[in-house]
């Protein structure tokens, strides 16, 4: 914040990555960036001592390559006046997202992978597949397929506590992202972005609100808001700036399809069209983060009334409501656009299906989106490499497309839809 | 491409009900309907007959001979009736459907949108919709004829709304052009402007109460789950989420659900602590002492149980009209189910 008390305001600069190079100093030029990843593995390894290892690998698009056991997917970015507030809260200090300048990298990831039944975590539930291909039928199926990643591999240090583990294997990553896009500073970017909101605009074009489900069940199954798990919060504000720059990170690693990722919220494909559709054919209202997968109908009740009743303050006439996950978190979904429905604000659902449609649906919900059908299989392919585990990753064998790390990401990020056959 | 035609004894010119209870045959060449569909492009090599009510008493063995047949001729695509309204004729053409298309051969078949062949064919062919009688012969031909072909030559038939055929039931998945974000902001937009569209059809599934019990001290009570409770070990293998099955254990004898023969296998909850009392799941000890107080008139012999989790309305319903179709003969008037 500035000393006048206002923030300063938010630049997002994206540098388009054309190719990757492996070299001994980090730098950036003119679409090409080389980096050094020895030096990244070393710095995301850090003071963590819940990791025996951590390893930085190059993939490119078009490789042969199966990365399994993927938790979470990061778009690198690096705040440029203050490189030690990156990802506030979670990796860097305490700093507003959502203000002063961003250097970005557009075409990279950062997947971060752990195999924890390898690790000695064992649950009652095996952990669910979450695949990326590089090549292969299944490329297409998630938004990393195409771009260069960095596949930060976390072999956790045996009989540290899980929770432990979780917290170095999510700061590690974060590290990478961030000290891969510090190549950047100081170059020119190729292009920035405000996503300031016009004040003075026509009043009578509808005003649209989204209300942004998260969860957070403890650890492997929390969502962070600057930092900190958001289990048991009532439904809040956020700047959808503060989205778009690092406020909000995932440490859920449940079904892989329907997985909020870190770089979902950084890219969010709903707070940039809504900007962009502000003052043209819309006025965008603001995000309201609320929790899905709540325990008791009590809860899920009071959540969606209190989302609601935020939603009018406002001044939403309608609420595109986001869905977290599948099952469970679906009842959210529908008690909100009920909620939203009774107060009049109209309301839209974003949602998957599974072979028999959805596991709950209320009348309110006459407008839903499908981001398609997750039990649907894709055919099988045997890549040359799979990374991030040693078993076979169903290679060769017909995959189910909920094992895809965000083909159905209920954000609304991906262009796949399920009809009737 | 070699095209099969399956018909009963009336189109197939051998007679009317007189016939109905000829066993199958098999005839060169088009026969009846097959003309039209011949006239409509799509040459018929082989027809297959069999008699109404010979298919509905002797289903198993109709299916094996016409089965066979179509084993030996490979097919390219199969092509049933149209059957119009008539529910035995459309019954077969079903059936024969649903079996083709697990053997890998590809069938149209057409008839009223509420013939119970329909709901035979299992979703597996595609079925031109007709109404209820010959009138609409020449239209279901064409119709017919343009989904063989495509199918027949491994082409895409398009969407239920293209390609002219009633939705299978299935959802499959398709690229669009727009993310789901824009789709749903624009979905937004036209719902705030009075034009209400969705991707999703509705489905919800309303149930009104049933009258109150009157007198529970005579009323035979059974005890219903979705708590994914089973006898230790998961000796059937119910699945712990996304369950496409339920359970029936026996309770004779039982007055407890102890934690050493018990436990919970469903994926949605933390089941530690409820793993140390199955009561808790299942409420057999207070519902063994309702018994002996007479408060109510007895308990059936077994519990009922599945995993909640994932489970899509359409696969709830269907495991409750099940059950129900179980509790109900055996005289259950009331039910205790319990969530999680």
């Amino acid at each position: 914040m500035r000393r006048d008390g206002r923030y300063e305001p938010f630049e997002l600069a994206s540098f388009e990555v054309a190719e990757v190079v492996e070299g001994s100093t980090a730098c950036w030029s003119d679409g090409s960036l080389t980096l050094c990843l020895r030096d990244l593995s070393e710095a995301a390894m850090q003071g963590l001592p819940a990791l025996q290892k951590v390893d930085v690998r190059l993939v490119r698009p078009g490789d042969s390559v199966r990365i399994a056991r993927v938790l979470d997917a990061i778009v690198p970015d690096v705040k440029v006046s203050r490189p030690d507030t990156t990802f506030p809260g979670v990796l860097g200090r305490l700093a507003f997202a959502g203000a002063g300048r961003t250097n970005r990298l557009t075409g990279l990831g950062v997947l971060s992978v752990c195999d924890w039944a390898a690790a000695g975590f064992n649950s009652s539930e095996p952990f669910p597949e979450a695949f990326v291909d590089m090549a292969g039928p299944g490329r297409s199926m998630t938004a990393w397929g195409d771009r260069w990643e960095l596949v930060v591999t976390c072999t956790p240090d045996s009989g540290a506590p899980v929770v432990d583990v979780d917290r170095c294997v999510r700061t590690a990553a974060l590290r990478v992202a961030r000290d891969a896009a510090s190549a950047t500073i100081n170059r020119p970017a190729s292009a920035i972005d405000s996503f300031e909101l016009e004040e003075h605009v026509d009043t009578s074009l509808p005003a649209l609100a989204v209300i942004l489900q998260v969860a957070s069940e403890g650890p492997l199954l929390d969502t962070f808001l600057y930092g900190g798990p958001v289990g048991g919060i009532v439904p809040t504000v956020l700047d959808h700036r503060e989205v778009l720059d690092g406020a909000l990170t995932n440490g859920a690693y449940d079904w892989a399809a329907v997985r909020n990722v870190t770089a979902g919220y950084q890219e969010s494909a709903l707070i940039r069209s809504l900007v962009a559709g502000h003052g043209m054919s819309l006025r965008f209202a603001g995000v309201i983060l609320a929790l899905g997968y709540l325990d008791t109908p009590f809860d899920k009740q009071r959540s969606a009334m209190l989302s609601a009743r935020l939603a009018r303050r406002l001044g939403a006439d309608g609420v595109i409501c986001t869905t977290f996950s599948s099952g469970n978190s679906h009842t959210d979904t529908m008690l909100t656009v009920q909620a939203c429905e009774k107060l009049g604000i109209g309301a839209v659902a974003i949602v998957a299906e599974m072979n028999d449609g959805l596991t709950d649906h209320v009348p309110e919900a006459d407008s839903i989106i499908s981001t398609g059908n997750h039990d649907e299989l894709i055919d099988p392919w045997m890549p040359e490499e799979i990374i991030g585990t040693s078993d076979s990753a169903m290679a060769g064998e017909p995959v189910p497309l909920w094992a895809y790390l965000g083909a159905c990401t209920q954000t609304g990020d991906m262009a796949l839809t399920a009809a009737s056959s | 491409m070699i095209v099969v035609h399956y018909l009963n004894q009336f189109f197939a010119g051998q007679g009317g009900e007189d016939a109905a209870g000829l066993a199958p045959q098999r005839i060169g060449g088009p026969v009846g309907p097959g003309r039209g569909l011949e006239g409509a492009g799509l040459p018929v090599d082989v027809t297959l007959s069999c008699g109404d009510d010979f298919f509905g008493e002797h289903e198993a063995e109709a299916l094996e001979r016409l089965l066979s047949w179509l084993d030996e001729i490979e097919p390219d695509v199969l092509v049933c009736g149209p059957s119009f309204g008539s529910g035995r004729y459309g019954y077969a053409c079903g059936s024969l459907a649903r079996e083709a298309c697990r053997r890998g051969i590809p069938v149209v078949a057409a008839m009223t949108p509420d013939n119970p062949g329909v709901l035979a064919a299992a979703g597996a062919a595609y079925i031109v919709p007709t109404g209820p009688s010959v009138a609409s012969m020449k239209t279901a031909l064409r119709a017919i004829a343009g989904l063989a072909h495509r199918l027949g030559n491994a082409e895409s038939v398009g969407s239920p709304a293209e390609g002219g055929y009633l939705p299978r039931g299935s959802r499959r998945n398709v690229l669009v052009s727009q993310v789901g974000a824009d789709r749903a902001i624009a979905a937004l937009l036209a719902k705030l402007s009075g034009h209400v569209r969705t991707e999703v059809d509705s489905a919800f599934d309303r149930v009104s109460p049933p009258p109150a019990i009157g007198d529970l001290g005579s009323c035979t009570l059974a005890l219903v789950t979705e708590a994914g409770c089973v006898p230790q070990g998961n000796p059937d293998r119910l699945p712990t989420r996304h369950a496409n099955i339920w359970l029936r254990y026996p309770l004779g004898g039982v007055d407890s659900l102890s934690p050493a023969r018990y436990e919970s296998v469903h994926a949605g909850f933390d089941t530690r602590i409820a793993n140390l009392d199955p009561n808790r799941l299942v409420p057999l000890d207070a519902v063994r002492r309702l018994e002996r107080q007479g408060r109510i008139g007895g308990l059936h012999a077994f519990f009922y149980t599945t995993s909640g989790v994932d489970t899509p309305m359409a696969a709830a319903a269907k495991f409750g009209q099940e059950i129900a179709s179980e509790l109900i003969p055996a005289g259950v008037q009331a039910v205790i189910l319990t969530g999680t």
